[in-house]
């Protein structure tokens, strides 16, 4: 009896200095802890994203034959489709460098794409988050916009050694510039995400729209990136303007909701997008600028 | 067993009950005392507890709502409020950071065995340092000139967008931002987008600064982007006597939404709001003002405020339709700043358009004039004395107070009929000159006009008709034909905004404004009345004095048929007709028409042919008189008149201040003025769309 209590009596001793040693760490140590931790349960999340992935191979495996070969009948012509655009992209992207060369412009910041498949997503009233199955192995790097096809998924927020953390537009941490479809003027709107209820629709929240500005009759206007603040390129989709648009309280904007093209949450597959060139952005985070200094 | 052994090796010690007694009451009193302070605190003067801690841990911070609009008749904006961007440092989250500065320049302080540390002064150094340093990486992201070089290494001084000096942080800037709004941000660069502000070069390079921090900033850093409304006036100098302009004021409006706080015992800090300083931004400051906003914070022991508890936002002010018509405004003004003297510089001058029916201002411009833009946020003294020198400030449409000159005639020969001293067909023989009272009045051409009826005196604007017909009237009766049209009305009318029916005033109106009689003379001490006094206020001239505006009235009434013309400066599209104190000229159709007639004559083959559009008639009276400037005479030229001839919509009146070495004449100079604006309006009616921008 008097050796259990002796024991119980250890085991707090022992608790209270590792939460002392803890507290009294430096913060690298700290760091390191939870960098090793993240890295440690990586292949577990890998292995959710894989075993999603197993999963629907054999759901797709017990198709019937008939309704696969059609599928590759349907995806043989879209390939053909787009094999033929490709050529057409390639005859004007010599086009467009003949053009720069003639008119020694210099072109705006180039990207380099990553393919990464989406191992987790996190959803809460706070954030809304997915992981990525590519990481720093693969060039990825904080602050690199991710899209899939013609639309802004996010941006990646955390960077590991194998996966990476990306902050999706509804989240309130996602903030970039926009224009509205519409708007002859090309007037610039904020867009930033906005945390959500839990039985409501992820959604952002599109503001300083010109009090003058209405939607065009008929029309769901889109909502693309100007390609002004450095990090997105332009024109890619963040989503689509909800029709009520409601006043600012200073009377001189309005505010809208902001419905992402895609539902992000089912997203398999996602694109990075890597700027060949280090943003400014990227220069603070990284240290790169006091270095600079 | 054992355990009753263990007993008896640890025998306790004996405590006398007494002893035990004692000390059991000690600690009840103890707990007595702590339990009816407790009951003191928590319940008796919980209130002036809870007094305190609101007084001491909150604070109020009043927002101003912004302004509302300006529009003209038709929608267009004439003044709006735009977003000025501003990138600030919230201090309370750059608080650690300050205190990591301060700890290393103590300590390089004691490395130096400095014999006096004064730790205020370095406090405050490594407060500038951090912020210095939030500066530099702003700019370093934001700024794209900054360019990188082969090697890596940042060129932060490589053709930046503003001076560099502007990229400092000023130890003076942040001592009186401690001492006056220590709990609201610091703001690092303020306007940025804006040209005008000196931090970008042009809009969409200001614009794309802004777009650069909200992309590559965190979103919940201790650096952020913040927008606030700033009056603006986006036409420029158009129509600045009219709209006026706005001064900082911390007389913010009212709020009375706070519900249950008790504000009177909270600190409270109130950030700049505008007021209106001069034109409709004055005269309707209650209407444009909106309400305030509030927020309540809970402060730091440091005095910045720490979290946000609850806030009502502002409501912006009403919006505003001027009667003003901006096509027929600009080519006013365009006309107007084509007039100069020997030097190149622009005439002192006014011009007006009214509606006929409504009494409407479609026009009203006064040269020279200033843009509110400079004045919307801080006025330098330069720009100030610069209006000052070139007597800007002055709107001579209203404000301006002058001898109408040949205009007036109208007024002499509707008295003359009215007391029928003459008729419209009756000719008088005019010469050179006329005497009166043992002096020579002259005539303005040398050879005089012959024989001169109504129609030929309005056309080449003979003087000597109105000697004969002035003198014989006497001073009363044409005094009280020139109170009849208003010509010493004060221009006080009741004004429809959008929601209220009150008494408004037309921004600062001129109230000087005389109708001479013999009583008036006495009262200045000039004199007994003379029959010469009488011939010169039948052409305009002597103690005569009115303004534009009354003038152009004066031309809107005759077109009706009226006397008065009561001018509004807010549109309404419901506005009845009615003028206030207006009743039938009292001369027959006949009479009415001779005089019309005569008007129209003078555009066509009279004082103003040099102005007549083909194709449009029109109804002028053109005028030059003398005044004096700086103790010589000088000529003012007018011309007022309506549109069209046959079915009057518009009426209108210039007036231009000669200079001493330029000559200028009513239809030479101030003709083109009012041709411009009829051309302007006529293009305006027949081009009208069918729906209104704006509403």
């Amino acid at each position: 009896m008097e050796r259990n209590r002796q024991g119980a009596k250890a085991a707090y001793v022992l608790l209270t200095i590792v939460m002392v040693l803890w507290v009294l760490s430096p913060s690298v140590v700290r760091r390191f802890n939870r960098e090793a931790f993240t890295e440690f349960q990586a292949p577990a999340l890998h292995l959710v994203g894989k075993g999603r992935d197993l999963a629907r191979y054999w759901e797709l495996k017990s198709r019937n034959t008939e309704d696969l070969v059609a599928a590759s009948r349907d995806l043989a012509r879209v390939n053909a489709a787009l094999e033929l655009k490709l050529a057409m992209m390639q005859d004007l992207r010599d086009e467009n460098k003949r053009l720069r060369e003639i008119a020694r412009y210099t072109p705006p910041n180039t990207f380099y794409t990553v393919v990464a498949r989406v191992g987790l997503r996190e959803t809460s009233s706070w954030w809304h988050r997915i992981n990525v199955r590519k990481g720093l192995d693969d060039g990825v790097r904080p602050g690199c916009p991710v899209i899939f096809g013609d639309r802004v998924v996010g941006r990646v927020t955390v960077v590991h050694k194998n996966s990476a953390e990306v902050d999706l537009i509804t989240s309130p941490a996602f903030r970039c510039t926009a224009f509205l479809e519409g708007d002859d003027q090309g007037r610039m709107v904020v867009v930033d995400g906005r945390a959500a209820n839990s039985l409501t629709p992820p959604a952002a929240r599109v503001w300083n729209i010109p009090y003058d500005y209405s939607i065009p009759a008929g029309t769901v206007p889109k909502v693309v990136t100007t390609g002004l603040g450095g990090i997105y390129p332009a024109h890619l989709v963040l989503g689509t303007l909800e029709a009520n648009l409601r006043n600012a309280q200073d009377g001189n904007f309005k505010e809208g909701v902001l419905r992402p093209g895609r539902d992000l949450f089912s997203l398999q597959e996602v694109t990075i997008l890597v700027p060949t060139k280090p943003s400014r952005a990227e220069d603070l985070l990284s240290g790169r600028y006091d270095e600079l200094q | 067993m054992s355990q009753e052994k263990k007993a008896e090796v640890l025998p306790s010690t004996p405590i006398e009950p007494l002893r035990l007694k004692i000390i059991f009451g000690i600690f009840a009193v103890g707990f007595v005392y702590i339990l009816v302070g407790l009951v003191l605190r928590q319940l008796v003067e919980a209130n002036k507890f809870q007094d305190q801690y609101e007084t001491q841990s909150r604070r109020l911070v009043i927002l101003p709502p912004a302004r509302g609009r300006i529009y003209d008749r038709h929608g267009y904006v004439l003044v709006d409020n735009r977003v000025r961007w501003s990138v600030r440092a919230n201090l309370a989250d750059l608080e650690p950071e300050f205190r990591a500065e301060y700890r290393k320049l103590l300590a390089a302080e004691k490395a130096r065995d400095t014999t006096f540390i004064d730790h205020d002064h370095l406090r405050e150094t490594a407060k500038v340092a951090v912020l210095q340093t939030w500066l530099n990486k702003v700019w370093y992201v934001i700024d794209e000139n900054n360019k990188q070089t082969t090697g890596g290494k940042v060129l932060v001084k490589a053709a930046p967008l503003t001076a560099l000096q502007d990229r400092i942080i000023h130890v003076e800037d942040l001592r009186k931002h401690l001492q006056d709004r220590r709990a609201l941000p610091f703001t690092l660069i303020s306007d940025l987008a804006f040209p005008g502000s000196g931090h970008a070069q042009t809009s969409e390079q200001g614009i794309r600064s802004v777009a650069r921090f909200i992309e590559q900033f965190p979103v919940d850093g201790p650096v952020t982007l913040e927008s606030d409304i700033v009056r603006t006036y986006p036409y420029g100098s158009l129509a600045a006597h009219v709209l006026g302009y706005v001064k900082d004021t911390d007389d913010l409006p009212e709020v009375n939404d706070f519900a249950d706080l008790q504000i009177d015992s909270l600190s409270k800090l109130k950030y700049t709001g505008k007021k209106g300083a001069a034109g409709i931004e004055q005269s309707f400051d209650e209407i444009l003002q909106g309400r305030s906003g509030w927020e309540l914070w809970t402060k730091s022991s440091a005095g910045y405020n720490k979290s946000l508890l609850t806030k009502s936002d502002p409501v912006q002010g009403q919006h505003i339709f001027l009667s003003l018509d901006i096509e027929v405004q600009k080519a006013a003004e365009k006309a107007l700043a084509q007039i100069k003297d020997s030097q190149g510089n622009v005439l002192p001058a006014a011009a007006i358009m009214l509606d006929v029916n409504t009494g409407e201002i479609l026009a009203m411009a006064s040269q020279p004039t200033f843009d509110p833009n400079r004045l919307a946020d801080r006025v330098t003294a330069n720009y100030y004395n610069e209006i000052e020198e070139a007597g800007g400030w002055l709107n001579r449409a209203i404000q301006g107070l002058y001898p109408p000159g040949s205009t007036f005639k109208v007024i002499t020969a509707i008295a003359g009929m009215r007391h029928k001293v003459v008729d419209w067909d009756t000719i008088l023989e005019c010469g050179p000159s006329y005497r009166v009272g043992g002096r020579d009045f002259p005539e303005h051409d040398p050879a005089g006009y012959g024989e001169v009826d109504l129609n030929k005196m309005l056309a080449v604007s003979c003087n000597v008709w109105n000697y004969q017909v002035g003198v014989a009237l006497g001073i009363d009766k044409l005094a009280e034909e020139a109170r009849r049209f208003g010509v010493d009305a004060p221009l006080l009318r009741q004004i429809t905004s959008p929601d209220v029916t009150s008494e408004f005033q037309l921004p600062y109106p001129a109230t000087r404004l005389v109708v001479p009689d013999a009583a008036y003379k006495q009262r200045i001490g000039a004199g007994a009345w003379t029959a010469g006094d009488t011939a010169n206020v039948s052409i305009g001239q002597g103690f005569l004095l009115t303004s534009p505006l009354h003038m152009a009235c004066v031309a809107a009434s005759l077109a009706r048929g009226e006397t008065r013309t009561t001018p509004y400066i807010i549109h309404d599209k419901g506005r009845d007709g009615v003028h206030l104190g207006a009743t039938p000229i009292g001369i027959s159709e006949t009479q009415l028409n001779a005089l019309r007639g005569g008007m129209q004559r003078c555009v066509e083959e009279g004082t103003a042919r040099s102005v007549r559009i083909q194709g449009l008639p029109y109804s002028a009276k053109t005028g030059t008189s003398e005044y004096f400037k700086k103790g010589e005479k000088a000529h003012l030229a007018w011309i007022m008149g309506y549109a069209p001839a046959d079915n009057p919509a518009v009426a209108f009146c210039v007036l231009v201040e000669g200079q001493l070495d330029t000559s200028t004449w009513g239809g030479k100079t101030a003709g083109p003025v009012a041709r411009d604006m009829i051309l302007a309006w006529a293009k305006k009616t027949a081009d009208a769309p069918e729906t209104e921008p704006g509403r």
